[in-house]
């Protein structure tokens, strides 16, 4: 018996927007049940990254396999039934639509498939964010920051995803509501197989929670390993962690 | 009542029945523009083409509700396939673009109908005939009919999209499109949707007023640009908007013609357009531009 492919494998990724190269030869894998956290500075291509694993952005050269099998320069629209979810930068939320409006688009990509498993991962995601029980039929829009992000990321697993990017979770929230959402992360990560790529700039939130870790820098990984062995690396430590921060400057 | 109380409500009568028809071509812009961002210049030619159908449906014995129906549909159906064949392949090119691209439909089908049909004006008949009175004011029962057709236009295309799975993903790409694209949506298949949509209700538009108008191969022009006033009323992104902006518009018109200079009706409509456009860029309906982009 072979072993089982990695979730997600990245290999040789260049993107970019117009004449600028964001990404230069980028690779990286996500197995089964593993968080991997991206972290790094503004700019480093950590949005750019998932853009282009989820289809948003295409690739310039490489290619991206989901379960082993090459999407590269598949439409998003696609992927959306192909067992990835994208819980974008700012959560894009649908504004106007109620909170069970936006759940149950987050399933859209499995209309043909069964209620039943639509329903339990409802129950699932309002048993994670009991918030978002009490406020079904609030617009989204007039939800708190915090809010929106549990509901996109609600409205990622209702697509009962293999494979779940986040990009920047705890941008704008309040450090109470960026333990809570990361508790959840947690839970996800305990249960089941599910692959998670993690883009975070709270390095340290981050790290806390992931299996493992890459630190990107312009375009490129710069590092990998462990949490602990990155949270031990002087070089993070001075870049992203704050620390030293008096010996640097001097 | 006095006469001039009568006068007020039988024009204001005429003008709620005009407005219905300027509202549903409205609606068809809002439908397009909200979700493809494209202003389309083809939206009065649908209401026309679906008149001459529908007339020449009837002149082939076919009784006049099929014959209405039917026209509806090709429509609504042709409408789809000039998203495919014309607009659909530009994807990503400019508003320029797009504009030239619907301008050329417009063209399209304006000088088909006039090589077919010929420059002279036709009409359906009235669904019903006679005339009503309400307490001495008196109502053309077409009036009726195209209030109605409107309403039942208005609360189906609100059903559809409030109710139904594509409904809601349609909106959800108005909304936010690329959270849409991430959860399933095709932005290529909802464009050629809000075609469909636009195309239906502006087909409506065109055959329910086609008794009162006199339909021409040119009518399409007026009916586009007082559909887009009232659709820019709402800020083009409102459907209730672009209705009441329809019915609004409609009822000034035919009270300034009467009590100002019947020479002034079509002019009032643009007389509207520039004072929103400097005033409210965002509708008078609409949210400001500013909220509305967040």
């Amino acid at each position: 018996m072979t072993q089982a492919a990695p979730r997600l494998t990245v290999e040789g990724l260049s993107a970019g927007y117009g004449r600028i190269e964001v990404l230069h030869g980028l690779g990286l894998a996500v197995a089964p049940g593993e968080l991997l956290a991206v972290v790094g500075a503004n700019g480093a291509g950590k949005t750019t990254l998932l853009r282009v694993i989820s289809g948003l952005l295409p690739a310039r050269a490489g290619r991206v396999l989901l379960d082993g099998r090459a999407v590269t320069g598949m439409a998003a629209e696609k992927l959306a039934s192909a067992g990835l979810a994208h819980v974008p930068e700012n959560r894009l939320v649908f504004p106007g639509m109620s909170v069970a409006d936006n759940l149950s688009l987050g399933a859209y990509a499995r209309r043909r498939g069964s209620g039943e498993a639509v329903e339990r991962d409802r129950r699932f995601v309002l048993d994670l964010f009991p918030r978002l029980a009490d406020r079904l039929a609030q617009p989204a829009g007039t939800l708190s920051g915090g809010e929106q992000q549990m509901l996109a990321i609600g409205r990622g697993l209702m697509a009962g995803p293999k494979l779940l990017l986040l990009d920047e979770p705890s941008l704008g929230l309040a450090p109470k509501l960026v333990s809570e959402i990361f508790a959840v992360l947690g839970r996800l990560r305990d249960q089941g197989d599910l692959g998670i790529v993690l883009v975070e700039q709270n390095a340290r939130a981050a790290l806390r929670i992931a299996d493992r870790a890459i630190v990107l820098d312009r375009g490129q990984v710069l590092l990998q390993g462990t949490p602990k062995a990155l949270l031990d690396d002087s070089r993070v430590q001075a870049a992203y962690l704050g620390r030293g921060y008096t010996e640097v400057a001097r | 009542m006095t006469a001039g109380v009568i006068d007020f409500l039988q024009l204001t009568v005429a003008g709620l029945s005009a407005g219905s028809a300027y509202g549903l071509v409205a609606v068809g812009f809002v439908t397009i523009h909200s979700v493809t961002g494209i202003i389309n210049l083809a939206q009065g030619e649908f209401a026309m083409v679906a008149a001459f159908v529908a007339i020449a449906l009837l002149a082939a014995g076919l009784p006049l509700p099929i014959a209405g129906l039917l026209a509806v549909l090709v429509v609504a159906l042709g409408a789809a396939v000039v998203e495919r064949v014309a607009i659909a392949p530009a994807a990503g090119s400019s508003v320029v673009a797009y504009i030239m691209l619907t301008l050329g439909v417009s063209i399209t089908l304006k000088a088909s109908v006039l090589l077919i049909e010929g420059p002279q004006s036709k009409a359906l008949p009235a669904f019903t005939g006679g005339i009503l009175s309400f307490g001495g004011v008196l109502v053309r029962p077409q009036d009726l009919w195209i209030l109605a057709a409107t309403l039942v236009a208005a609360l189906g295309l609100y059903a559809f999209l409030e109710r139904t799975v594509t409904g809601k993903a349609f909106r959800a790409c108005a909304e936010q499109p690329t959270a849409a694209r991430l959860v399933g949506v095709s932005p290529a298949r909802m464009s050629t949707l809000s075609f469909v949509l636009a195309g239906t209700v502006g087909a409506v538009a065109g055959v329910v007023s086609s008794p009162v108008i006199q339909t021409d191969w040119n009518i399409g022009l007026f009916l586009g640009l007082k559909g887009f006033v009232a659709a820019s009323l709402g800020g083009l992104a409102s459907i209730p908007a672009a209705i009441a902006g329809g019915l609004l518009l409609g009822v000034v018109e035919s009270l300034g013609a009467f009590y100002v200079s019947s020479g002034l009706r079509d002019a009032i409509a643009f007389f509207v357009l520039i004072v929103v456009l400097v005033a409210r860029p965002g509708g008078v309906f609409g949210r400001t531009q500013a909220a509305a982009r967040v």
